[in-house]
C-alpha cells in the first residue's frame, strides 16, 4: 500500500518535474525511419523512373496509336478518340512520380550526398530531377517547378514550358559536372547498393545525362533557336551501344516489382479488357509502306492473330471489328482472350523483361533527325542504320530476358532486312524524315510512348515531308469521331493530375487555362515555332 | 455514509440498519443516490436514526460527477445525465454502448450493422470533428476504458501500396467498451459538454461517460443468478423484381449480373434465395453474483461470472463473452480505504462480411432463377454460375457465409486499485492507478474460391493488438471551508498520469496451398508489418466551488496538459472552465410553494491533441524494386499546435407538483478552433498527396430537453415517463488553407459519395459527382443521349445526414407486481443514401426499373450552349431506359440519397413480474419478457435506416447513412428469470 502511495507520489512529482519532458518524448514513430542513409530513397525512384511511364503509356499509346483497349469492349474508349477521362487520375502516374515518389525523398537524398560529398550520387539525383519534369512538362504542358516541394503552401503557380525546359538543361549540365568527379565521397559500392540500373558506374549515369539532354534539345526542332548540332555532340557523349542502356531488372518478387506489362500484373490484358495492336502499327512493319519488306521485328514484337497472320485493329471501330475468331489478334503476351497467366510472354510483355529508361537505338535516331535536318546526311545515314541495327539486336536481348516464347531475328534476317533499299536507301541522298521517323516509332514502340508522343506532336501526327510530299508518319490519321471536348481538334498534353491539380489547385489552373474542356488540345510551346 | 473528514465509513444492509464505530463529536454524513444528504453529529446514543428523504426535488439528489466524485445536483452548473445500470442491463443487449440511445437527450448512438458484435459508435452533441474521432471518453471507476475499434489501417493488406485494403469497408470488428459486462454497472453519467469534462481533459472533449460498477454492500449478501434466453429475426427483406431476365446468358451459364433483358419465359422456375438464408439466432445469458460484506463493514466483496453466448440471424456470425469481476473494499485504518477491483473479460466475434463483398449483396444479386442453397460442386468446390472470372462473380451468399471468415477474439483484464486517505480532516488525499491491458486476435480470411479471395488465390490477414493502457491519478479533495456563515469553499488539486500503447503485429498470407486449412503456414506468399502507436499524458488541474447560502455555486476549473503528440514546444497548453448555478426556488422562497428551480450556465474551454506521430513524415519500406525507403502519402506538418474548443451553455431545471413534473431545459455552443483535421488533401507539388492540419473551425449548437414526470402514482399503479429531446446542429465554418473539400476517404466506399464537407456545410454532409444544373436549378441534359449529365469534381447536393431532432421517451409502469418498461426512440430528418438500392437498380434488379419500357423525356434542359440564357431548350429526347441502360448503370447516387428520414422504433420494452416473497425461498425473484427493436416505422424505403457503411473506427462523421449492403438490427425476443439467495 505504501509502495501504492510513493507511486501516486512518484506521479504528481513527475508531471512537475523536467523528467515530464522525457516521459513525453515518445512521438518518434517507431514504426518507420524518419532519415535514412542516401542511398537507401534511391532504389523506389529508379524504379519509377522507368516504370511509371508505362503507366501512363496505357493512355498515350492510344493517342500515338500504338494499341487501343479493344477487347471486352462494345464502345470507342475517351482515350482511343483522342479524349480524357474527366474526374480520374488516368494518364497521371508520371505527375504522382515526379511530385511525391521523387518529391520530397530525392530532396532529401540530394541534401545528404551533397552534406556528404557523395557527388555520384547527387548527380544521379540531378539526372532523376531533369528526369521528372521532362517527361512531365512533356505530358502536361506548363508544369510548377519553382514552387514545387514546398509543403508550406497550398496553391502553386504554374511555370511554362520554356522554363521547364531551361531548367531541365540547367539540371543535367549540373548533373554532368558532377559525375565527371572523382574525387569526395565518390563510391560505387554505395552507389551500386540501391542502383542496379548502372550498378553503381557513375561513367553510364553520365552517359545518360548527356543522352536526356540531346533529347530534351532536340524537341527545339520547330524552334528557330534549334541546334542540331549540339544535339550531335550530346549523343556522340552518349550511351555508346545497346551494352550502355539504362534498364531496369525487375525481381518478381512481388506485385510491386513484376514488369508492368507482365501477364501477371494485368494492366494491358485485364480479365476483362485488353489492348491489341493497331492497324497502324501493323502497317509500319508488314511492309505496306515499304514496298513489301516485311520487318523482322514484326513476328518478335507484335502479336499474332490465332491464323499465324498479323494484324491490327481500325481505331476507329469498337472492340475486334469485323474479324472472325481466328483473325483477332491475340494479347500481347501471345495467347487468345484472357490467356497467358504463369506462361511465358513476348518481347516487354513478359514479367520479367527489363525495360530501359532510353536507349541507344533511340538515341542514334535522334542523332539522325538532327544531321538529316542540318543537312549533314552521312552522318544521319550512319546513326540511322546504327539505330535500326541496334534495335533490331535489342528485341533480341528482350525476347531473351525470359525465354519468351518468339525466336531471335537471326543474323541472315536482319542482313536482309537492312539491306533492303525501302529501309536503307542505298545511298545517304536516299534517306528521309519517314525513314527516320518511323524506325523511331518501331524502336520506341510499347515501351518509349513519352518521347514517340513527343515526336508525333513535332511533326502535328500527319506533316507531310517536304522532300518526298510524304506523311512522315505514313498511314497515321487521328481518329474521325474524337471526344466531344476537343471541339474537332486532336490532342496536344495530358490534363495535370485530377485528384493533385483539379481538386486542390484549381486557384493555379485557371491562370494557364487549364479550366477549359479543351485544355487537352492546347499546342504546347515546345512544339511551336 | 461517512465520519465526516474521514474515510470511514460503511454501507448501510438492505434493512437499512447500520454499525459504526465513532466517537462523540464527530458528525455522520448519510448519502444516497437520489436522496437529499442528511448530516447527524453523534452523541451519547448508540442508535442514530436517520430517515433520508426520497428527494422532493431532483435537484438535491446526489449524482456522480467528473472524475468520480459525488455532489448534489444543485451545485452543479452544467449539464449531465444518469442512467441506471438497472435500466441497462434489462434491455438484454451484449453491447451497452447500444443500450443509451434515446435514454439521455444529445446523445446518439449508431451501430454499424445488426450482426453480433458489430462496433457502435456513440456521439454526443454531434460531429464536430471533420476527420476524428467524435466519440466521448470512458471512464470505469475513474480510470479511462479503452473502446477502441480495431482500424483496418493496421492490417498487413492494408500497408501502402497493397491491393488487397480493406479501409475499414466491408469487415467490422468490435468497440472494445462492449467487454464490459452490462450487469456490472452500477451506474453510467454522461457529462454532455466540455464544461462538465474540462477536469478530465483533453481526451473528454467530445464529452464522457462515467460509469461506476457495483460494490458488495452489507446486508445485502448472497447469490444472485438470472439467465435469459434471446430468439432473433429478421424484421424485413428486400424485393426484387422477376419481370426481366439477365441481359447474357449463353447456355446456362451468365455473362454477368445485369437484368436488363428479354422477361422471364411464362412458367420460369424461381427460388426464393432469400427466404431461409437468415436463420433464427438464439442467445443465452446467465449472469452470477456473490456480493456481501463483512459484519463490521469494513470489508465488502462483490465476485461475479457472466457468460453470453448470442448467434446472428447471419448463419455462421456469433457472439460470446465471459465476463469475470472481482471488487472489494476495505478500510484499512482509521485513516486509509482501499478499493481494488478487477475485470476479466474474454470475447470471440465472427461477423459476416457487408458492403461489395458480403452476402447481403450476393444474396440479391443471385440469379432467382438458380437454387442458391445449391452453393458447392459435387466435388466439394464453389459451384459457379457465369462465365465471368472467378473473382468477377459475386459469391453465392451461402458460401460466403461458409467460406469467407472475420474472427475476432479477444482477452482483455481490467485492475483499478484505489487508495483514500485522510490524513487530515479538512483534506483526503484519493489515489488510483489502474491498467487496462487486452490482446485482441483477429483473423480475417478471404477464401481462395471466393470472388474476394479469387485474385491472389486466397488471402488470409492475421492482427494481433497487444494494447496496454496505464494510468495513475492522484486527487486532494478540500472540505468545505466556511468563509463566512453564509459563504464556503471547496475543491480539489490533482494530476493525472497516462501512457497508452498499442502494438500490433499483422501478418498476411496469401496463395494457398490447401484451399480449405486457414493457417498462414499453408500460404506461399507472406508478408508483415508491426504497428506501434503510443501516446502519453501528463495532467495537473484544479478545481474550487464556491457556495453561497447553498443556492448559489460558482465552480472554476484550470487544467494543463502535456501531451506528447505535438511538438514540444507547444505541447503544454493550459485551459479554464467556469460554471454556475443559482437555485433561484432557494432564493426566494415564495417560489418554493408551487415550483423548484434552478438556472445553471457554464464556460470551458478544452484543448485537443494530435494522434501519435501526425507532425513529422516518416519513410515507407517500398515495395517496388530493390526495397528501399521513401515518405509515405503524409506530409510534414512542424507547426502542429492542439486544437481549442470554446463551449457555453445555458441551462435551467425545474420541478412542479411537488416534482412529479421536472423540466430541463440546455442550449449550447460549442466552438472548435485550428481543428486538426487528419490526412486532408493538397497539391502534390507539396510533396506529399496528405496533411494533418490545424485551421478547420467547426460550430455546434444545439437544445437538450428532458421532460420527466409521474402522471399517475398510487397504490394500484404508478407510472413514470421520461422524454429527452434532442436538436444538434454542427457546421463547418472554414478548413485548413482554405481547401475546398475534406473528406474522409474511407467513406468512400460506394459509388461516388462520400462524407465530403466544405466552409457553410454541415459536418454530416455528403458530397459526390452529382448532376449538374443550369442557374435555375434545372437538370442539365446530354444532347447527344437525353441522359442527365453528372460533375466531375464533388460537389455539395444539399445534403445532411444530420437528423432535425431526436426523441427518447421511457416509460416505466408499476403495479402491483408487474413492471412495465418501454424506450420509443423518435428521429426527424436526417439524409440517408439507400446504396444497396442503387446498386440493384444499376442492375435492373430493383422493382423501380420494371416500368423500363416506357418512353419518357427527363425533364431538365439541354447542355447546347444556352442553358444559362434566359430561354434554355427544354430537353425533349425521348429515352427509353430498356434501349439505353445508361439510364440506369450511369445514374447518379444522388438519386438514392433519401432526404428527411424519419422514424419511430420501440426499442426495448420489458414486462416483468416479481414472484410472491419467499417463493422458493428466494430472497428475491422475477420472470420478464424483453423486447429488442420490435416495431420500425419509418419513411426509409431500405431495411433499416441506422447504418453505418464502415466501422466505428472511421473519424469524422464516418460513414453512418451510408446503407451499402448492411445487415440490419433484427427483432428479438427475450425471456429471463432473476432470482436471489
Amino acid at each position: 500500500m505504501t509502495k501504492n502511495i510513493r507511486l501516486g507520489a512518484c506521479a504528481a512529482l513527475l508531471a512537475m518535474s523536467a523528467g515530464c519532458k522525457d516521459f513525453l518524448d515518445v512521438n518518434d514513430n517507431p514504426n518507420a525511419p524518419q532519415v535514412v542513409s542516401a542511398n537507401l530513397y534511391l532504389a523506389p525512384m529508379l524504379h519509377w523512373m522507368v516504370t511509371s511511364p508505362q503507366y501512363d503509356g496505357r493512355f498515350v499509346g492510344r493517342y500515338t496509336q500504338e494499341w487501343m483497349l479493344a477487347f471486352g469492349t462494345t464502345t470507342l474508349t475517351t482515350w482511343d478518340r483522342m479524349g480524357y477521362d474527366p474526374s480520374s487520375d488516368n494518364g497521371a502516374q508520371q505527375w504522382r512520380d515526379v511530385y511525391w515518389t521523387l518529391g520530397q525523398n530525392l530532396v532529401d537524398m540530394m541534401n545528404k550526398a551533397e552534406a556528404e560529398q557523395r557527388w555520384d550520387l547527387l548527380g544521379v539525383g540531378y539526372v532523376l530531377k531533369a528526369w521528372g519534369w521532362q517527361v512531365t512538362t512533356d505530358l502536361h504542358g506548363e508544369i510548377i517547378v519553382k514552387e514545387a516541394i514546398d509543403q508550406s503552401k497550398f496553391t502553386f503557380n504554374y511555370d511554362t514550358q520554356e522554363y521547364a525546359y531551361q531548367e531541365i538543361q540547367r539540371l543535367l549540365d549540373k548533373a554532368i559536372e558532377l559525375l565527371q568527379k572523382s574525387d569526395g565521397a565518390v563510391d560505387a559500392a554505395y552507389l551500386g547498393r540501391t542502383d542496379k540500373i548502372y550498378n553503381g558506374d557513375r561513367t553510364k549515369w553520365l552517359k545518360l545525362a548527356y543522352g536526356m539532354k540531346a533529347m530534351n534539345l532536340n524537341h527545339y526542332s520547330n524552334k528557330a533557336s534549334y541546334k542540331p548540332a549540339e544535339v550531335i555532340a550530346n549523343v556522340d557523349k552518349s550511351l555508346a551501344s545497346n551494352a550502355d542502356d539504362p534498364l531496369l531488372t525487375y525481381p518478381n518478387t512481388q506485385n510491386d516489382d513484376i514488369n508492368f506489362w507482365g501477364r501477371t500484373r494485368g494492366n494491358i490484358q485485364t480479365s476483362s479488357t485488353g489492348y491489341r495492336q493497331t492497324q497502324f502499327v501493323v502497317n509500319l512493319m508488314n511492309g505496306t509502306h515499304t514496298g513489301g519488306v516485311v520487318d523482322p521485328r514484326m513476328s518478335r514484337m507484335l502479336a499474332p492473330s490465332p491464323d499465324g497472320q498479323y494484324r491490327g485493329l481500325d481505331i476507329n471501330v469498337a472492340g475486334m471489328g469485323a474479324f472472325s475468331a481466328a483473325q483477332q489478334p491475340m494479347n500481347f503476351h501471345g495467347y487468345v482472350g484472357t490467356g497467358g497467366l504463369q506462361q511465358k510472354g513476348r518481347y516487354i510483355f513478359d514479367d520479367k523483361a527489363k525495360l530501359p529508361v532510353i536507349t541507344y537505338a533511340q538515341l542514334q535516331f535522334i542523332k539522325a533527325e538532327a544531321a538529316y535536318r542540318m543537312g549533314d546526311k552521312a552522318t544521319a545515314y550512319a546513326a540511322y542504320k546504327n539505330g535500326i541495327s541496334a534495335h533490331i539486336d535489342w528485341v533480341n536481348a528482350r525476347n531473351n530476358d525470359n525465354g519468351q516464347t518468339p525466336t531471335q531475328i537471326t543474323s541472315a534476317e536482319k542482313a536482309a532486312y537492312m539491306a533492303a533499299p525501302s529501309i536503307v536507301p542505298a545511298s545517304p541522298s536516299g534517306l528521309t524524315l519517314t525513314h527516320i521517323m518511323t524506325q523511331k516509332y518501331i524502336a520506341q514502340w510499347g515501351w518509349g510512348h513519352n518521347e514517340l508522343w513527343m515526336d508525333m506532336r513535332r511533326y502535328h501526327y500527319t506533316d507531310v515531308d517536304p522532300a518526298t510530299g510524304e506523311q512522315v508518319y505514313p498511314g497515321f490519321a487521328p481518329p474521325t469521331n474524337l471526344y466531344p471536348d476537343n471541339g474537332g481538334k486532336v490532342v496536344q498534353r495530358i490534363r495535370p493530375r485530377y485528384n493533385s491539380e483539379y481538386v486542390w489547385n484549381r486557384a493555379g489552373l485557371e491562370v494557364i487555362g487549364g479550366l477549359a474542356l479543351d485544355y487537352h488540345t492546347k499546342p504546347m510551346w515546345i512544339i511551336e515555332p | 455514509m461517512v465520519i465526516k473528514g474521514t474515510t470511514v465509513g460503511t454501507l448501510t444492509r438492505v434493512d437499512g440498519t447500520y454499525s459504526l464505530r465513532a466517537s462523540v463529536g464527530q458528525v455522520l454524513q448519510f448519502r444516497f443516490i437520489g436522496t437529499a444528504p442528511e448530516e447527524r453529529t453523534v452523541g451519547a446514543a448508540d442508535v442514530i436514526n436517520v430517515t433520508l428523504r426520497r428527494v422532493a426535488t431532483q435537484l438535491d439528489a446526489m449524482v456522480v460527477t467528473a472524475l468520480g466524485q459525488t455532489a448534489q445536483l444543485r451545485t452543479l452548473g452544467t449539464a449531465q445525465q444518469t442512467v441506471d445500470g438497472a435500466a441497462i442491463s434489462e434491455t438484454q443487449r451484449q453491447n451497452f454502448v447500444n443500450a443509451l440511445q434515446g435514454r439521455v437527450a444529445g446523445v446518439e448512438v449508431t451501430s454499424s450493422s445488426g450482426v453480433p458484435g458489430a462496433s457502435s459508435s456513440i456521439t454526443i452533441r454531434g460531429v464536430s470533428s471533420i476527420s476524428s474521432s467524435n466519440q466521448p471518453l470512458m471512464i470505469v471507476d475513474g480510470l479511462p476504458l479503452d473502446n477502441k475499434t480495431l482500424n483496418t489501417g493496421v492490417l498487413a493488406s492494408d500497408a501502402p501500396g497493397s491491393l488487397t485494403a480493406f479501409s475499414n469497408r466491408g469487415v467490422d470488428f468490435t468497440n472494445r467498451a462492449a467487454d464490459l459486462n452490462p450487469d456490472d454497472i452500477e451506474s453510467l453519467t454522461v457529462l454532455k459538454g466540455p464544461e462538465a469534462s474540462a477536469l478530465y481533459g483533453i481526451d473528454a472533449a467530445n464529452g464522457a461517460i462515467v460509469i461506476t460498477t457495483k460494490r458488495g454492500r452489507a446486508g445485502t449478501g448472497g447469490f444472485e443468478y438470472s439467465t435469459s434466453l434471446k430468439m432473433e429475426s429478421t424484421r424485413e427483406q428486400p424485393e426484387l423484381q422477376r419481370v426481366y431476365g439477365p441481359t447474357t446468358i449463353s447456355g446456362s451459364a451468365l455473362g454477368s449480373f445485369q437484368y436488363f433483358g428479354a422477361p422471364y419465359a411464362p412458367g420460369t422456375t424461381f427460388y426464393n434465395n432469400i427466404d431461409g438464408f437468415f436463420r433464427t439466432a438464439l442467445t443465452q445469458r446467465h449472469n452470477l453474483s456473490f456480493s456481501g460484506a463483512a459484519q463490521d463493514n469494513r470489508i465488502n466483496y462483490r465476485v461475479a461470472m457472466s457468460a453470453d453466448k448470442q448467434e446472428g440471424v447471419v448463419p455462421n456470425a456469433d457472439y460470446s463473452r465471459v465476463n469475470l469481476t472481482g471488487a472489494s473494499q476495505s478500510q484499512v485504518n482509521s485513516w486509509l480505504r482501499a478499493d481494488l477491483s478487477m475485470q476479466y473479460a474474454l470475447a470471440n466475434n465472427n461477423q459476416a462480411y457487408k458492403g461489395d463483398n458480403g452476402p447481403l449483396i450476393g444474396l440479391l444479386l443471385w440469379p432467382q432463377t438458380d437454387n442458391a442453397k445449391d452453393w458447392l460442386t459435387p466435388a466439394g468446390n464453389r459451384r459457379r454460375i457465369t462465365n465471368l472470372a472467378a473473382s468477377g462473380e459475386v459469391d453465392n451468399p451461402y458460401f460466403n457465409v461458409e467460406k469467407n471468415r472475420i474472427n475476432s477474439k479477444n482477452s482483455r483484464l481490467i485492475a483499478n486499485l484505489g487508495l483514500i486517505a485522510t490524513p487530515v480532516s479538512w483534506a483526503n488525499v484519493k489515489s488510483n492507478i489502474g491498467m487496462d491491458t487486452y490482446t485482441n486476435e483477429n483473423l480475417i480470411l478471404r477464401h481462395p474460391e471466393s470472388a474476394y479471395g479469387n485474385t491472389y488465390n486466397g488471402v488470409l490477414d492475421e492482427a494481433n493488438d497487444v494494447v496496454r493502457n496505464l494510468t495513475a491519478q492522484t486527487l486532494v479533495n478540500f472540505e468545505p471551508y466556511n468563509i463566512t456563515s453564509e459563504l464556503s469553499i471547496n475543491g480539489l488539486i490533482g494530476n493525472q498520469v497516462s501512457d497508452f500503447k498499442s502494438t500490433t503485429a499483422a501478418l498476411k498470407g496469401q496463395d494457398f496451398l490447401d484451399p480449405n486449412f486457414v493457417s498462414i503456414n499453408n500460404t506461399n506468399l507472406r508478408t508483415n508489418r508491426t504497428t506501434i502507436a503510443q501516446r502519453r499524458l501528463v495532467s495537473v488541474f484544479g478545481s474550487a466551488t464556491l457556495n453561497w447560502r447553498d443556492y448559489l455555486y460558482l465552480t472554476g476549473t484550470l487544467r494543463n496538459d502535456w501531451t506528447s503528440t505535438i511538438p514540444t514546444e507547444r505541447n503544454s497548453f493550459m485551459y479554464p472552465s467556469v460554471s454556475g448555478s443559482f437555485v433561484f426556488s432557494d432564493a426566494f422562497p415564495a417560489i418554493k410553494n408551487f415550483m423548484t428551480g434552478r438556472l445553471r450556465a457554464g464556460y470551458a474551454e478544452v484543448g485537443k491533441d494530435a494522434r501519435p506521430y501526425a507532425y513529422r513524415p516518416s519513410l515507407e519500406y517500398k515495395t517496388t524494386s530493390y526495397g528501399g525507403y521513401g515518405y509515405g502519402f503524409t506530409g510534414p506538418n512542424l507547426g502542429l499546435k492542439p486544437e481549442f474548443a470554446r463551449s457555453y451553455e445555458f441551462g435551467t431545471e425545474l420541478g412542479f407538483l411537488k416534482d412529479r413534473l421536472g423540466l430541463d431545459v440546455t442550449w449550447y455552443r460549442k466552438q472548435t478552433k485550428d481543428q486538426i483535421v487528419n490526412d486532408i488533401r493538397g497539391s502534390y507539388a507539396t510533396g506529399f498527396i496528405l496533411f494533418n492540419l490545424n485551421g478547420a473551425v467547426t460550430r455546434n449548437e444545439g437544445w437538450e430537453v428532458t421532460l420527466r414526470g409521474t402522471p399517475i402514482e398510487n397504490r394500484l399503479l404508478a407510472w413514470d415517463v421520461q422524454a429527452n429531446f434532442d436538436r444538434s446542429r454542427g457546421k463547418v465554418l472554414a478548413l485548413p488553407n482554405a481547401l475546398p473539400e475534406s473528406y474522409v476517404s474511407d467513406t468512400w466506399l460506394f459509388g461516388n459519395v462520400r462524407n465530403g464537407t466544405k466552409p457553410g456545410l454541415s459536418t454530416r454532409s455528403l458530397t459526390g459527382l452529382f448532376y449538374l444544373r443550369n442557374n435555375k436549378g434545372d437538370l442539365l441534359i446530354d444532347p447527344t443521349s437525353g441522359l442527365p449529365l453528372r460533375s466531375t469534381t464533388f460537389i455539395d447536393g444539399g445534403y445532411d445526414r444530420q437528423p432535425d431532432f431526436t426523441v427518447g421517451i421511457t416509460n416505466t409502469l408499476r403495479h402491483r407486481n408487474w413492471s412495465l418498461n418501454f424506450l420509443v426512440d423518435l428521429r426527424k430528418g436526417g439524409d440517408v443514401l439507400n446504396a444497396t438500392e442503387q446498386y440493384l437498380t444499376a442492375r435492373g434488379l430493383s422493382t423501380r426499373t420494371l416500368d423500363r419500357d416506357k418512353p419518357r423525356v427527363i425533364k431538365g434542359v439541354l447542355r447546347d450552349g444556352k442553358e444559362n440564357s434566359a430561354t434554355p431548350t427544354q430537353n425533349n429526347i425521348v429515352v427509353i431506359p430498356a434501349m439505353q441502360t445508361l439510364y440506369y448503370t450511369n445514374i447518379s447516387e444522388e438519386l438514392f440519397i433519401e432526404k428527411d428520414i424519419n422514424w419511430l422504433r420501440l426499442r426495448d420494452v420489458t414486462l416483468r413480474y416479481q414472484l410472491p416473497r419467499r417463493f422458493l425461498k428466494t430472497r428475491d425473484a422475477s420472470v420478464f419478457v424483453t423486447g429488442t427493436d420490435l416495431l420500425l416505422i419509418t419513411n426509409y424505403s431500405g431495411l433499416d435506416p441506422i447504418v453505418n457503411g464502415n466501422t466505428a473506427a472511421v473519424g469524422g462523421s464516418g460513414a453512418a447513412g451510408i446503407d451499402y449492403g448492411n445487415f440490419p438490427m433484427p427483432r428479438g425476443y427475450t425471456f429471463g428469470l432473476k432470482v436471489a439467495f
